[in-house]
């Protein structure tokens, strides 16, 4: 588990340097989808580390977290082509699209 | 072309990413998965660049066969940055302005796809919320209280609070079951 938090937080690091290089290139927009994905590496260490720390979760309780933010988001992607919204579209697409790394990752470190 | 039009053009396009879209475009035309595979990106963030290109008017796009094949809009884009400066100024009250950018902030806030989150606290947001829902309402058409049922739960469950507020508020007038939209 430790190898994937580190995975995790090299996730984080690699996404804040990639933010500041769009910014500094004048590639807001895109600055902002590498926000939306940092931000999901960021929560999932988070909530990863919180259900280590409880005495009755684990790396099953973690995979079903994973699991259950897979379900939300992907509806919220369902929701967003239903209604043309192009913008909402490329926000939750790249939100699994960092889930699904981070699920892989997490399957190879745990086996889960 | 105004100068509301012009900024759009101009925030648009202080984008590298979008001007870099707008270098491929005139090499040619081009559908989104080409353009993502050449700019290293994902096709959805594409789309999202040719939405504002298309918003500004840059760019416009049409369907072949699976394929959405965007073109650059040449009678724009040949516009020098002179003729863009001389665009006439819009003609909005800013007074008018200002009220219908918040009043497109609350509804941003309160609707979900056409659906009421929760109904708001605050007065001033309530009637901008009840007014939006107003608008799936013909003005001065007869609805039968089941029918209007069936339209505000579309929006928000609690149909019932609806109604009898947007009676309260004068944007609907009770005939009995009948209901008429006033404003």
């Amino acid at each position: 588990m430790e190898e994937f938090i580190q995975y995790l937080e090299q996730k984080i690091a690699a996404g804040k340097a990639e933010i500041a290089a769009l910014e500094a290139e004048g590639r807001k927009d895109d600055a902002n989808f590498a926000k939306v994905r940092t931000n999901i590496y960021d929560v999932c260490k988070t909530v990863s580390q919180a259900l280590l720390r409880r005495p009755d979760a684990g790396v099953g309780a973690i995979r079903a977290q994973f699991d259950r933010f897979q379900t939300i988001w992907g509806a919220a992607l369902d929701k967003a082509k239903e209604h043309h919204d192009v913008a909402g579209i490329a926000v939750e697409e790249t939100k699994l699209a960092a889930l699904q790394d981070v699920a892989e990752h997490f399957r190879e470190a745990t086996g889960a | 072309m105004t100068q509301q039009d012009a900024l759009k053009i101009f925030k648009c396009l202080s984008d590298l990413s979008r001007l870099r879209i707008v270098q491929s475009l005139s090499r040619g035309d081009m559908y989104t998965e080409l353009l993502a595979e050449r700019l290293e990106l994902t096709p959805s963030t594409v789309s999202f660049h040719m939405k504002k290109l298309e918003d500004a008017g840059l760019v416009c796009s049409r369907k072949e066969q699976y394929y959405t094949v965007y073109a650059l809009n040449r009678t724009v884009l040949e516009q020098t940055v002179f003729d863009l400066a001389a665009s006439a100024p819009e003609q909005v009250d800013e007074q008018q302005k200002r009220e219908e950018e918040y009043r497109q902030k609350v509804i941003r806030s309160f609707f979900d796809y056409g659906r009421l989150r929760s109904i708001p606290v605050q007065r001033k947001k309530r009637l901008i919320c009840y007014e939006e829902i107003a608008a799936r309402l013909e003005l001065g058409r007869v609805y039968e209280e089941k029918e209007l049922n069936a339209i505000i739960s579309a929006v928000h469950e609690d149909y019932c609070t609806i109604r009898r507020d947007m009676i309260g508020e004068g944007i609907l007038r009770r005939d009995g079951g009948r209901y008429v939209r006033l404003k």
